[in-house]
C-alpha cells in the first residue's frame, strides 16, 4: 500500500469536507454573532440550498454556476424574510430563540419531506473524470468544489473586510450596542446577518449536492459538525470557525485512513474535547471560558 | 305526525346508526416504521404496503371476522430508526391506541427494544430488523416477513463466486446491531464459498463521505465491493463515490433491495452492471399487479421491501378470519404460523425458521439475483433458501 498516495488523497478529501464544515460554521457563527442566537435550523438551510440546486439544475436545466448564484440569492432573501417575520421578537433571547429555531428546523424538514418525498435525489456531477497530481488521483468534481468554496470564502472575506456593509456587520458581531453608539443601524443588520449566515449554509448545500445525495434529513449531521467547529474555533469568532472547520475535515479524513471509520468518528470527539481543554476559549478565541 | 310516531322514527334512525356503527367496527393496526432519516424509504415502503392491504379490504366492505365487518385503520408512527423512539411510540400504540398488531419496527435495535412490551402484552410484530435475536421460541408474537442475510447470503455468494469469479471482496456496514450481524453472516458466506472478505469497514449511519474508506479498499486491490444491506441512500453514495474514484471492479448488493433508490443517488451509469439481490420478479403476474397498484397510489416505483409487508398484512387478515377473532392475538398468532402456501404478491408463501430460530416465524420468500442494465434489473438467477441460486 502506497502511504504517500493515500495521504495525498486523504488531504484532498479532507479539504473538501473541511471546506463544507468551514462554510457551515462561518454562517453559524455569523448568525450567532449578530443575533446571539444558536440557529438549530442551520442544517435545514444547508438542505434547502441542496434542494434549490437540485430544482434549478435538474428540473430547470440551469448550469451549475448559475444554480449556485441563484441559490445564494434566494437563500439571502428567504433568510432575511425569516428573520424579519419569525425571529425578530427573539433577537438576543438565547433560550427562546433556540427553541424557535428548533421548531423552524422541524417545519422546514417536514415541508421538504412533503414536497420532495423521503427518497434521496441526486444532482449530476459538475465534472467527470479524475486528475492526477504527483500520482495522487482526485475526482475532478471534488476539485471544482474546492475551487468554488475557496472563491466563496475570498468573496466573503473581501465583503466583510472592505465593504461598508461588511464592516458594519462585523461591528455588530463584535458588539451591537457599541456599534449602535457609533451610528451603525443594528436593526438593519439583523435580517442581513441572518440572511448571509444561512446563505453560506445554502452555498455549502448547493456545492455538496453533486458529491453527496439530497434528502430532507441531510442537514442534521453537518449541523452537529458545525456546532463542534464553532465551539472548537471559539464561539463567535469567524477566523476561529474557519480554522477549526478545516482542521476537523482534515482530521476526519486522516483518522478514517488509519482507523476503522467508526473508531475514527469517536476519536474525533475525543480530540475535540482535548482541544477544548487545551484552548478553553477556542482556537482563536473570544469563546467563553 | 304524533309525538309518539316522531320519537319512534327518531329512535329507529338513531338505532339504525348504532346498528351500522356496530356492524362496521374499526380494527386498528399500528405501524412502528422509519419515516425519517436514512432508512425512511424502507419505513415508507412498509407503511404503504399495509395501507394498500387495508384499502383493499376496506373497499370490499371491510374485514369479515366472526360475522363482524371491520374497517381496517393503519396508525403509523415514525421510530426514526432509533430504539428509544420505537419504545415511545410502541407504548403509545399498545397502551393508548390499544393495538394488538404492529407493522414493523423497521430496524434491529428497535425490534429488540420493543419486544419486552409487545411480547408481554401479546402484540404481534413484524420486523424488518435483520438481527437473529428478533425471532425465538420465547418470542411467540414476533414474526419476520422478509429474508435476512442469513437466509440469502450463502446462496448468492456461492453463485457470485462460481459464476463471476469474485475472489477478494471489500464491504461496508453501519456500525450497529444490523451492520454487525450482516458483516458476520456475509463474511462467513464468502469464506465458505472459497472467497475472502479482505476488508470490512463500519461507519456511523449519518456518514455521507465514503471516499477515505474506499481509497483504503482500492489500495488493497479488491475485485468487488459488496454493499449488502446499507440503507438505500448510503448504498447509492458508496457506489457513486467508488466510481468517482475510478473503481472498475464489480459492485454487488447481496441484500436489501433498493435498486431504484441507488440509481436515484448514484446515477444510471455508475450502477450499470451491478449485481443485486432482488425480491421482485415482474414477470410474476401477482408481483406485477402489486407494483402497478403501488405506483398508481403512491406515484413512485415500489421498493422491494414493500410486497412482503403487503403479503404479511394479508396473511394477518387471513389468520384473523381463521381464528374468528381480532382481539385474541394469541389465537391469531397460532393461525398465522399455520398458514401454508399463501397466494401472495410474491408467490406461494409459508413460514420457516424452526431449525435456525427455534420457531417457524420467518417467512420463506423466493428471491432473485439480477444485473442492472440500463437502469433496470434483469434477472440472472432464481433462488430459494433451500435450493440456492440457479
Amino acid at each position: 500500500m502506497n502511504w504517500y498516495l493515500l495521504l495525498g488523497q486523504a488531504t484532498v478529501n479532507g479539504l473538501v469536507v473541511g471546506l463544507l464544515y468551514l462554510l457551515m460554521a462561518v454562517g453559524f457563527t455569523l448568525v450567532f454573532g449578530v443575533m446571539r442566537m444558536v440557529n438549530f435550523a442551520h442544517g435545514e438551510f444547508y438542505m434547502l440550498g441542496a434542494f434549490a440546486a437540485y430544482v434549478l439544475m435538474v428540473h430547470l436545466g440551469a448550469p451549475f454556476l448559475l444554480a449556485v448564484v441563484l441559490t445564494v440569492v434566494i437563500a439571502i432573501v428567504f433568510g432575511s424574510l425569516v428573520e424579519w417575520l419569525v425571529l425578530k421578537p427573539f433577537r438576543k433571547d438565547e433560550l427562546n430563540g433556540m427553541i424557535v429555531t428548533i421548531g423552524l428546523a422541524m417545519i422546514l424538514q417536514n415541508v421538504a419531506l412533503m414536497v420532495f418525498g423521503p427518497d434521496p435525489v441526486s444532482v449530476p456531477a459538475i465534472a467527470t473524470g479524475a486528475s492526477s497530481f504527483l500520482g495522487v488521483t482526485v475526482a475532478n468534481s471534488r476539485l471544482y468544489v474546492i475551487a468554488f468554496a475557496v472563491a466563496v470564502l475570498v468573496l466573503l472575506y473581501v465583503f466583510l473586510r472592505h465593504s461598508a456593509v461588511g464592516r458594519g456587520l462585523r461591528a455588530v458581531v463584535e458588539d451591537a450596542d457599541i456599534a449602535a453608539l457609533q451610528g451603525v443601524k443594528a436593526r438593519l443588520y439583523y435580517p442581513l446577518g441572518f440572511g448571509i449566515g444561512i446563505g453560506l449554509a445554502a452555498i455549502a448545500g448547493a456545492l455538496m449536492a453533486p458529491l453527496f445525495s439530497v434528502s430532507p434529513f441531510m442537514g442534521q449531521a453537518p449541523l452537529l459538525k458545525a456546532f463542534m467547529v464553532v465551539i472548537l474555533g471559539g464561539l463567535g469568532s469567524i477566523p476561529g470557525a474557519a480554522l477549526a472547520g478545516l482542521c476537523l475535515g482534515l482530521l476526519e479524513s486522516y483518522t478514517a485512513l488509519f482507523l476503522e471509520s467508526s473508531t475514527a468518528d469517536m476519536l474525533i470527539f475525543i480530540l475535540v474535547i482535548v482541544g477544548m481543554l487545551a484552548f478553553p476559549r477556542g482556537l482563536i478565541g473570544k469563546g467563553e471560558a | 305526525m304524533t309525538r309518539f310516531t316522531s320519537s319512534l322514527l327518531a329512535s329507529m334512525i338513531l338505532g339504525g346508526f348504532a346498528l351500522h356503527a356496530s356492524a362496521q367496527e374499526t380494527l386498528k393496526i399500528g405501524a412502528v416504521v422509519t419515516l425519517s432519516g436514512a432508512g425512511a424509504s424502507w419505513g415508507q415502503a412498509m407503511k404503504n404496503a399495509a395501507e394498500l392491504a387495508a384499502d383493499k379490504v376496506n373497499a370490499a366492505g371491510g374485514l369479515d371476522v366472526g360475522g363482524k365487518k371491520y374497517k381496517v385503520q393503519i396508525i403509523p408512527y415514525d421510530d426514526k430508526y432509533q430504539a428509544g423512539e420505537a419504545v415511545t411510540v410502541t407504548n403509545r400504540l399498545v397502551f393508548e391506541d390499544k393495538v394488538k398488531y404492529i407493522i414493523g419496527p423497521t430496524g434491529s435495535a428497535p425490534i429488540l427494544a420493543v419486544q419486552p412490551i409487545t411480547e408481554k402484552n401479546q402484540v404481534i410484530t413484524s420486523t424488518l430488523g435483520f438481527t437473529d435475536k428478533a425471532l425465538s421460541a420465547e418470542k411467540p408474537f414476533s414474526f419476520r416477513p422478509v429474508n435476512t442475510t442469513v437466509e440469502f447470503a450463502e446462496q448468492q455468494v456461492n453463485w457470485l463466486v462460481k459464476s463471476l469469479g469474485v475472489k477478494k471482496v471489500g464491504a461496508m456496514f453501519p456500525n450497529d446491531e444490523t451492520g454487525q450481524v450482516m458483516a458476520r453472516d456475509l463474511e462467513g458466506a464468502y469464506t465458505k464459498a472459497g472467497s475472502t472478505m479482505a476488508a470490512k469497514e463500519f461507519y456511523e449511519r449519518d456518514r455521507v463521505d465514503f471516499v477515505p474508506m474506499l481509497t483504503k479498499m482500492m489500495a488493497r486491490g479488491m475485485d468487488a465491493i459488496d454493499i449488502n444491506g446499507n440503507s438505500p441512500a448510503t448504498a447509492g453514495l458508496i457506489v457513486k463515490q467508488a466510481r468517482e474514484l475510478g473503481f472498475k471492479g464489480k459492485i454487488v448488493r447481496t441484500g436489501g433491495p433498493a435498486t431504484t433508490e441507488i440509481i436515484g443517488v448514484a446515477g444510471k451509469e455508475a450502477v450499470e452492471g451491478m449485481i443485486v439481490y432482488a425480491v421482485l420478479d415482474p414477470s410474476l403476474p401477482s408481483t406485477k399487479a402489486y407494483m402497478d397498484a403501488y405506483a398508481a397510489k403512491y406515484k413512485t416505483s415500489v421498493n422491494g421491501f414493500s410486497p412482503p409487508y403487503y403479503d404479511f398484512t394479508n396473511m394477518l387478515f387471513e389468520a384473523m378470519r381463521r381464528a374468528g377473532t381480532v382481539t385474541d392475538s394469541q389465537k391469531v398468532a397460532a393461525e398465522l404460523e399455520n398458514i401454508k402456501d399463501f397466494d401472495g404478491a410474491l408467490g406461494k408463501l409459508g413460514w420457516t425458521g424452526k431449525t435456525r430460530y427455534g420457531i417457524n416465524h420467518q417467512l420463506a420468500v423466493p428471491f432473485y439475483l439480477a444485473e442492472v442494465k440500463n437502469g433496470a434489473e434483469v434477472t440472472r438467477a432464481r433462488c430459494t433458501v433451500v435450493e440456492g441460486c440457479k
